[in-house]
């Protein structure tokens, strides 16, 4: 195909943003997007043009999971790369040879193997064997009545948020359509921060943007408010649930 | 005002470039909602369309250097940029959709137009033509766009706010590929004529 042709490029270019283009014709005019700036021009133009029809669509309110999802990639994303790339960096000049890290790997696998309580913490064989409950975030918050109503659990070094509605009865019965029960985290020394939504009922497991010990270890009660906005950045004033944040070790 | 929102929206843009995640946040408290829109109009369902939208905004944090507010000395609001974006992904999402269920149900070859891979109906009103209509008249170019035939416009609105491919279009209206292919084409032409004439783009 001729790519010099101002014509055909503008067609393309239309067709590339509307979304008409296709396939093979479509990642081949995306590689030229990437070689030419007047290609990527021509496109610039069209998502402006076409990006008018757009403003006519209602808006529409996600869940408000969406955003620490988002953050959880993004933000901790920055670090992670940065750690790898010292890493790498750290590797390299030392030319480590990849012989002498499997067989290091086969020694320590015979060593763990033959002597597991040399890997696994006293902790750790004690929770195995049913003595004790593994290193843990847990909080019981309870209604105004005192009621426990909700269980929040994540373990100390993990990444998940494990939070259990008690009893059959909605924790909250009057919830408007756009409302939302949302969980806080009230650290001693810095301002909340939203941890989720609590689920209507049953148990609900999320992912949380860090491991508990770096988000919990300063944090010392749970509340759960009433929210209307998707990513509330603030904290509510209509508590419907508080308790106590406390480290299971 | 809506200058100022416009304007700090690409200051936040321009933070977000620098790895200010603060920025990227405000980015997408004032954004979502109307992104969220888009992305459920073109995949019909909220799971699906808050998939893309998740991949929309990584992008968006990753590319977020790559934008520019005006190229060739016209304007680019950032607001259509990342629009771009999050309508980029959602097609994705589609054209892999249609392989899936293309690959699923060979045998479904027979105008079974329920159950080609279209975004579901339901959860979609206002209508693809009703929306481009309102668009029309927001942008005060519905007189200029009246010059048009109704099945350019309609094509137009299928393939712009459901996505929708040529085929597909076609399948939908009921007209052959080659007329629907045409219809876009010149639908196009049209509204970067009344666009122009009306000073909205170039």
């Amino acid at each position: 195909m001729r790519y010099t042709d101002a014509r055909l490029l503008d067609a393309l270019a239309s067709a590339y943003v509307l979304g008409t283009l296709e396939g093979g014709a479509r990642r081949r005019f995306e590689r030229l997007q990437h070689d030419r700036t007047d290609v990527r021009s021509l496109v610039a133009q069209w998502e402006q043009r076409l990006g008018q029809l757009a403003l006519a669509v209602p808006v529409r309110r996600p869940s408000v999971d969406l955003w620490p999802a988002i953050a959880a990639r993004t933000r901790p994303a920055a670090a992670r790369q940065a750690s790898a790339s010292r890493w790498t960096g750290w590797l390299r000049p030392t030319g480590f040879a990849l012989g002498g890290i499997a067989a290091g790997v086969v020694a320590a696998s015979a060593l763990f193997l033959s002597a597991p309580g040399l890997f696994i913490s006293s902790d750790q064989l004690a929770m195995r064997s049913g003595e004790r409950l593994p290193q843990s975030y847990v909080g019981v918050l309870a209604d105004a009545q005192g009621q426990g109503r909700l269980l929040v659990s994540s373990l100390r070094h993990g990444k998940t948020l494990t939070l259990k509605v008690l009893g059959a009865a909605p924790i909250a019965p009057a919830l408007a359509g756009d409302e939302r029960l949302v969980l806080w985290a009230l650290p001693a020394d810095g301002a909340p921060f939203a941890m989720g939504t609590v689920p209507a009922s049953g148990t609900q497991v999320s992912a949380l943007p860090d491991t508990s010990e770096k988000l919990l270890s300063k944090v010392s009660r749970l509340i759960v408010t009433r929210e209307r906005g998707a990513t509330p950045s603030a904290l509510g004033s209509d508590v419907v649930l508080s308790g106590s944040c406390a480290k299971l070790w | 005002m809506n200058r100022n929102i416009l304007t700090s929206l690409q200051d936040l843009i321009a933070g977000a470039a620098r790895g200010d995640h603060a920025c990227f946040a405000q980015v997408y408290e004032r954004t979502h909602l109307h992104l969220f829109g888009v992305a459920v109009r073109m995949l019909g369902n909220e799971q699906a369309a808050e998939d893309v939208l998740q991949e929309a905004y990584v992008s968006i944090w990753k590319n977020a250097g790559s934008y520019r507010s005006s190229v060739d000395g016209q304007e680019i609001q950032p607001i259509t940029w990342l629009i771009a974006i999050v309508r980029n992904k959602a097609l994705d999402a589609l054209r892999s959709r249609t392989r899936r269920n293309a690959h699923e149900q060979p045998q479904q070859q027979t105008g079974d137009e329920d159950d080609a891979g279209l975004p579901q109906g339901t959860d979609t009103a206002p209508g693809a033509l009703q929306l481009f209509e309102q668009a029309m008249q927001a942008l005060r170019i519905e007189g200029c766009m009246a010059a048009l035939d109704g099945s350019f416009r309609q094509s137009l609105a299928l393939a712009y706010y459901q996505g929708l491919s040529h085929t597909e279009v076609a399948a939908q209206m009921n007209a052959p590929l080659g007329s629907v292919k045409a219809w876009i084409r010149r639908g196009l032409d049209k509204l970067r004529a009344c666009l122009g004439a009306q000073g909205v783009a170039p």
